[in-house]
């Protein structure tokens, strides 16, 4: 839970109202894990006051050194002001904080669920996963064409499947079809979007009797990040309470639900 | 490191049994450092003056619903609902790790009745890692909490006598913004056995959701902490000073050196880091390093010089 200012080293609108940007990376970060994520400081005064939580969404090796990128939906004050920066800026960031997921070593069919922006930390896992030789299927799902991260971008290796609900890319609808078709492949689940996306997935997921590991990164307001302020409280089905930023935000979908 | 001829040291309940000496003048506020585990492990919490615990109930609390938060103009509404592990497991998993540490920690209690406070003080008295109580009569959160006590010259007495009564440990008092003249509580709370005063708690704030047409958080009100309320805490201190003797520990907005050295001129003598922390977790260190320069460059020798320096003295 260091702070750092960091250089912005490109800054993009990459599709739609999604935009990219890329920050010189720490060495600290060395050991950062797809489904971490960062707070992201906004301007140099006091308002706004806190952190954007956001999660990392992809790393490379950048010509001065390594960098690591934010990818994110303009949507107020805060992600507009990041939006706005361009090479050379500094943002003050608090990272890598949370716990990302954890893969099991040895399996082999990976199955990636995002919903609309909730693409952003899967593009990263997707990377790594490729990169360890695992196949990966990526569900990208969105209201519309302008909401899909383009799948140009991701490893060749990994599969993509896109839905959107007007049709105007890929097969009409929710992922929650071919995410109902892809279930017996798959070993090992991965998921980030809304939460009717995750209460959708999960009802499937016991409908289907298969007892896979279903990943997910969940959201809740955050003000710290680093499991101080207790803002980002969430309520599992069987009782207790977790902090969203420091016991997760990885949570099994069967211990939320 | 301040220089040897600057003494920042500060002590609470000076000649008594329960003397409490606190290295320098900057602490964090509760609620805002959990119990300081997590920072133990990055920073060196013994370099600050104090540090106070999340405030702690008699049993296990799970908190309000969500939203807890919301952000406003250069400030932060919460409602948390005093989400806890009870002082049972505080004592049990979180005060032996204190007890390791030099810099002393401050358990901030809070009851539902007065025989709950005195309940809390006695399970807390004699616990290894425990150096003082703050007693938080002033919490805007919960409906059932501590709002009337601090509200009520009185029912404040009533609770700083109840935890005397049950503890012998150094007792610092909370107190609420959220009343007509904060001068009768604070004298109230020193004639009846208080070692030192925190000033202040949150303002009670709202938040609307103009589109949804209801209020932001589920409990309606919420208090609200940050740089927004700074010169309302100032005011409450120079206020409170007039109506005590017992050192005054301001809360409110403080996120620099120069707010430290304000609430010291208004009439603090020590200063609680809180919401600062939440945009940066070196927060309270920053303002300790931000101090010392300031009473260096000033050529301030001891901070006492500057405690209530900006008063009028007529």
């Amino acid at each position: 839970m260091r702070s750092d200012t960091l250089e912005v080293t490109a800054s993009a609108r990459l599709y739609g109202d999604t935009h990219i940007l890329w920050l010189a990376m720490p060495a600290s970060y060395q050991a950062a894990k797809p489904g971490q994520f960062v707070m992201a400081y906004i301007g140099e005064h006091t308002d706004p006051l806190t952190g954007r939580a956001l999660s990392i969404h992809r790393t490379r090796a950048g010509a001065q050194g390594p960098e690591f990128a934010l990818l994110f939906d303009v949507v107020g004050r805060g992600t507009d002001w990041l939006a706005r920066r361009e090479q050379g800026d500094a943002v003050r960031i608090v990272g890598p904080l949370g716990r990302g997921f954890e893969p099991q070593p040895r399996v082999q069919r990976m199955l990636l669920v995002g919903g609309g922006i909730g693409c952003a930390p899967l593009i990263w896992l997707a990377d790594r996963l490729t990169t360890e030789g695992r196949e990966v299927t990526l569900l990208l799902g969105g209201r519309t064409a302008a909401q899909i991260f383009p799948p140009s971008l991701l490893p060749p290796d990994v599969e993509v499947i896109v839905t959107t609900e007007d049709g105007s890319l890929g097969r009409r609808g929710l992922v929650t079809a071919p995410f109902t078709e892809l279930l017996p492949w798959c070993d090992e689940l991965f998921t980030c979007g809304p939460p009717a996306m995750f209460e959708a997935l999960h009802g499937l997921l016991r409908q289907s009797g298969l007892r896979k590991p279903a990943q997910a990164l969940f959201e809740q307001t955050m003000v710290c990040g680093m499991g101080i302020c207790y803002s980002c409280a969430i309520f599992p089905r069987r009782g207790g309470v977790r902090l969203v930023c420091h016991d997760g935000p990885m949570f099994d979908l069967r211990d939320i639900y | 490191m301040p220089a040897p001829s600057l003494d920042l040291g500060l002590t609470i309940a000076a000649g008594s049994k329960r003397e409490l000496r606190l290295r320098n003048p900057v602490m964090v506020a509760s609620g805002t450092f959990s119990n300081g585990l997590e920072f133990a492990r990055r920073f060196d919490v013994d370099t600050l003056g104090a540090i106070v615990s999340k405030g702690t109930t008699l049993r296990p609390r799970r908190g309000n619903r969500t939203p807890r938060t919301v952000e406003t103009p250069s400030g932060l509404i919460n409602s948390i609902g005093f989400q806890n592990v009870g002082v049972s497991a505080l004592i049990a998993e979180v005060a032996p790790v204190w007890a390791r540490w030099r810099v002393p920690v401050l358990v901030n209690i809070m009851g539902e009745t007065v025989a709950e406070y005195g309940r809390l003080a006695a399970r807390l008295d004699d616990v290894d890692g425990v150096a003082a109580l703050e007693v938080n009569v002033s919490c805007p959160n919960v409906e059932a909490g501590g709002m009337e006590y601090g509200q009520d010259p009185a029912l404040a007495a009533q609770v700083v006598r109840e935890v005397r009564r049950h503890s012998d440990l150094p007792m610092v008092v909370k107190v609420t913004p959220a009343v007509t003249d904060i001068r009768p509580i604070v004298t109230a709370i020193t004639d009846t056995g208080a070692d030192a005063i925190t000033v202040m708690n949150t303002v009670p704030a709202l938040a609307i959701d103009a589109r949804a047409r209801r209020p932001v958080l589920p409990t309606v009100f919420g208090g609200l902490s940050g740089p927004a309320i700074k010169p309302i805490a100032l005011r409450a201190v120079y206020l409170a000073a007039s109506a005590t003797h017992l050192p005054i520990l301001a809360a409110g907005g403080v996120s620099s050196g120069l707010d430290a050295v304000e609430f010291l001129l208004a009439g603090a003598s020590a200063v609680q880091v809180g919401t600062a922390t939440f945009r940066d977790p070196a927060a309270p260190w920053t303002v300790l390093r931000e101090l010392t320069e300031w009473c260096e460059r000033e050529g301030v020798r001891d901070l006492r010089e500057l405690v209530g320096a900006a008063r009028r003295r007529d």
